[in-house]
């Protein structure tokens, strides 16, 4: 088979379609201006603003000075650093498979869900539109140990009600609960790679089993990987970042028995409340690392796990 | 018409005020301005407390002859608003005066604030004379003032007359424990439990980190010694002492803080953060510590009973006199005020006059002794006047008794690990000594750290 002829160009209009690439090429690089600079400014200067400050002493009010690795020093010899790194991971490994799997499941739910199924999501979604500090106020009323409705339900059920927000043990639960819902933009998420599979698909594995749950693992879950990937990055970071629950339950204290205490409420409370800000950065830049280091490794794996469409393997 | 008043040390009329206040003058080096541009922050942020601090700076602009006051109100709690004040300084846009939650020490002492004594020298109004030893100590460190204690709510003893009185206990002021045995014995008259849920308290052991200093004093120790720049958490006094109030709990309260946690608000007079309303109020609580702030907080929940009072705190085993202790509201002006005559202008004249209204209205003590004497509204209005200023006077009287507080460099922090030990102790998840020497431990290493 003979291979079709490239079209080439004739040399008289070569320059005018160079210079049409060139205008197009300005035009963008003007659109996306105003964003580079942005990201430049609000982004990127403060995260390297933030690695600089890792290495000085400064506090408000005061010159930076240099101080090399003191801060770094400082903070692997600090209980409270181990103590909110460790609640941290933990928290990140309970959090975030949980929220896949609820949202997963909520999604599926919803895929299933026939005409109603816009209304339960709009219904799933309206939480996320809910300041997390309002909605952690309102689970500490739910929460509350004689008057609130979660003990008055369980006891009325004969079991025994833990002490939600101060019992360091289940405190730590607590802030999973809360931090669990809303689950709406990674149900969106699932729904929409649920939505993208061909019927097509669906129908012929139809005819290869009528077991639900072999094409559900055959099909179905193969096919949303990258939005199962998508979801999980976007989890670790935000669970690393987990903030505002953790200090209303436990304030800069992390109560009770600091088992609130998180990496972010440390960045927090040594910049604004003990105003150590050269610490506080050497805080931020070390969970940056940690977070992107995790995130790259993700990526890594993913190649073995994520199928993208057109993709042969 | 002309209008005359005295701000500062001379007496000037409304437009000359900026102009011949002997202090705003110093500040500026005579400079003459023909319009105060003042903007206050303040934290907090309930409709009374914003009012009332429009009305003072509103107040003040009128009478320095007109420009332009502002007030940024409701901006956060303390440490929100330590946020936005660092962030304002940081970018060079600070307000002209801050009021502060939290001791100016810790940030003036880093160079965010305007030292304040020369200025302070040089006026009738907020020179060092005019401002209780223990109550200025607050804002000093290595000699410099950094801020000024403008209200500065006193503690004491808050106590329901009626429960005292449907029990035959005598319930006049002069009766009330004089020592930490004798408030035990008199708590425990009242303690009533329901199974698992304390329906009755009499009185709770000690456990704020902010008031703990009052107790360690009254027990003859100390938490910070500011002098020698030295933690002394893990005194043998507040070894004993926590060794005390844990015997206390184990003895009327079951052991158990948590099972007191369930069954209500014994802490403060405010409802907790989960919802549970205050048991002072309901009348289940025969007394607990507060302040002169309690005047008009009381009122804030519904009270089921109307004859409170105020006592003096009880000594303790070690201790020998009864002390008090305070819990200011700093004034600070931030490195970048862009007027700083009206600034210090705004001080004294906040010290003097402002503060009387505030107290009216929201009563946290004048702490300047050129403020006027006045009673708070609510008081009045509930109590009647004998009785609104014998409490003013009680709460008066304590700012003498006073003892130093809130004068480390590294308060925040200090008071945290403190709050940590305290946790520890009471939720038994480590002995009082080991709670004490973490605490001790972790502070002195970052005052030494801050202070190098």
């Amino acid at each position: 088979m003979m291979a079709e002829p490239t079209a080439v160009p004739s040399p008289a209009y070569a320059p005018a379609r160079r210079s049409a690439r060139a205008a197009e090429a300005r035009a963008g690089f003007l659109f996306v201006t105003p964003w580079m600079v942005a990201l430049l400014v609000f982004t990127m200067l403060p995260l390297i603003a933030t690695f600089v400050l890792g290495f000085a002493q400064y506090r408000p009010g005061s010159t930076p000075t240099f101080v090399g690795l003191d801060n770094y020093e400082a903070l692997f010899a600090d209980p409270a650093f181990w103590k909110a790194t460790k609640n941290t991971a933990l928290f990140a490994l309970c959090l975030v498979p949980l929220k896949l799997l609820l949202a997963l499941g909520l999604a599926l739910l919803l895929d299933a869900g026939g005409r109603s199924a816009n209304i339960y999501r709009t219904i799933f979604y309206l939480p996320t539109l809910v300041p997390v500090v309002a909605s952690s106020i309102i689970f500490m009323l739910l929460l509350t140990p004689n008057a609130g409705p979660v003990n008055v339900i369980l006891q009325a059920l004969g079991i025994s009600a833990p002490d939600w927000l101060k019992d360091p043990r289940a405190a730590f639960w607590t802030l999973i609960i809360m931090s669990l819902w809303p689950l709406g933009i990674e149900t969106l998420i699932f729904l929409s790679g649920l939505k993208e599979i061909p019927d097509e698909i669906q129908d012929a594995a139809k005819l290869d089993t009528d077991r639900p749950w072999e094409r559900f693992f055959g099909i179905t879950l193969p096919l949303i990987t990258p939005m199962i990937l998508f979801n999980l990055v976007i989890g670790i970071i935000s669970s690393f970042q987990v903030f505002v629950q953790a200090l209303v339950i436990g304030d800069t204290v992390g109560r009770p028995g600091e088992s609130t205490l998180m990496i972010m409420i440390l960045i927090y409370r040594s910049a604004f409340r003990y105003f150590n800000i050269g610490y506080a950065a050497a805080i931020a830049s070390l969970l940056f690392v940690g977070v992107l280091v995790l995130t790259l490794l993700i990526f890594r794996t993913a190649r073995s796990w994520v199928y993208y469409e057109g993709e042969s393997r | 018409m002309k209008q005359s008043f005295d701000i500062g040390s001379v007496m000037t009329d409304r437009r000359g005020f900026l102009k011949g206040g002997a202090a705003a003058l110093a500040a500026t080096g005579g400079r003459a301005q023909a319009a105060a541009q003042l903007s206050v922050w303040t934290p907090g942020g309930s409709p009374s407390y914003c009012e009332v601090h429009t009305k003072i700076v509103n107040d003040f602009i009128a009478k320095a002859g007109g420009g332009d006051g502002t007030l940024q109100c409701g901006i956060g709690a303390a440490t929100e608003f330590a946020q936005a004040l660092l962030a304002s300084i940081a970018g060079g846009n600070p307000p002209d005066v801050a009021l502060l939650w939290d001791s100016p020490i810790a940030l003036g002492s880093q160079g965010a604030f305007v030292p304040l004594d020369d200025y302070m020298a040089k006026s009738s109004v907020i020179n060092a004379e005019n401002w209780p030893g223990a109550l200025l100590a607050s804002c000093q460190f290595k000699g410099q003032t950094f801020g000024l204690p403008v209200a500065a709510g006193t503690f004491g003893m808050l106590y329901n007359q009626e429960m005292f009185e449907a029990k035959g206990i005598p319930s006049d002021r002069a009766s009330f424990p004089k020592t930490w045995d004798e408030l035990r014995k008199l708590s425990k008259e009242f303690t009533k439990w329901e199974d698992d849920r304390l329906a009755v308290a009499g009185f709770m052991p000690p456990r704020e980190a902010e008031s703990m200093p009052i107790w360690s004093a009254l027990n003859g120790s100390q938490i910070y010694d500011g002098k020698n720049l030295r933690y002394t958490i893990n005194s043998p006094e507040n070894i004993a002492m926590f060794e005390y109030f844990l015997d206390w709990l184990n003895e009327e309260y079951k052991g158990d803080i948590n099972a007191v946690d369930r069954s209500g608000q014994f802490r403060l007079i405010y409802p907790s953060a989960d919802g549970l309303p205050p048991a002072f109020q309901e009348g289940r609580q025969a007394g607990l510590e507060s302040g002169s702030w309690a005047q008009g907080d009381f009122y804030a929940t519904e009270p089921a009973f109307q004859k409170w009072n105020v006592a003096s705190y009880p000594v303790g085993p070690s201790g020998k006199q009864p002390v008090s202790g305070v819990w200011p509201n700093w004034f600070a002006v931030p490195k970048g005020s862009r007027d700083l005559a009206a600034a210090i202008g705004y001080l004294e004249y906040i010290s003097q006059y402002g503060v009387v209204e505030w107290y009216r209205r929201n009563p946290d003590l004048p702490a300047n002794l050129k403020a006027a004497d006045v009673v708070p509204d609510i008081v009045v209005e509930k109590r009647g006047e004998e009785f609104a200023k014998d409490a003013t006077d009680f709460f008066k009287a304590q700012r003498d008794i006073a003892i130093p507080m809130w004068d480390s460099p590294v308060q925040s922090f200090g008071q945290d690990q403190l709050t940590k030990a305290i946790e520890k102790i009471y939720l038994k998840s480590a002995s009082v000594k080991d709670a004490l020497d973490e605490a001790q431990s972790l502070s002195q290493a970052e005052l030494e750290k801050t202070v190098k």
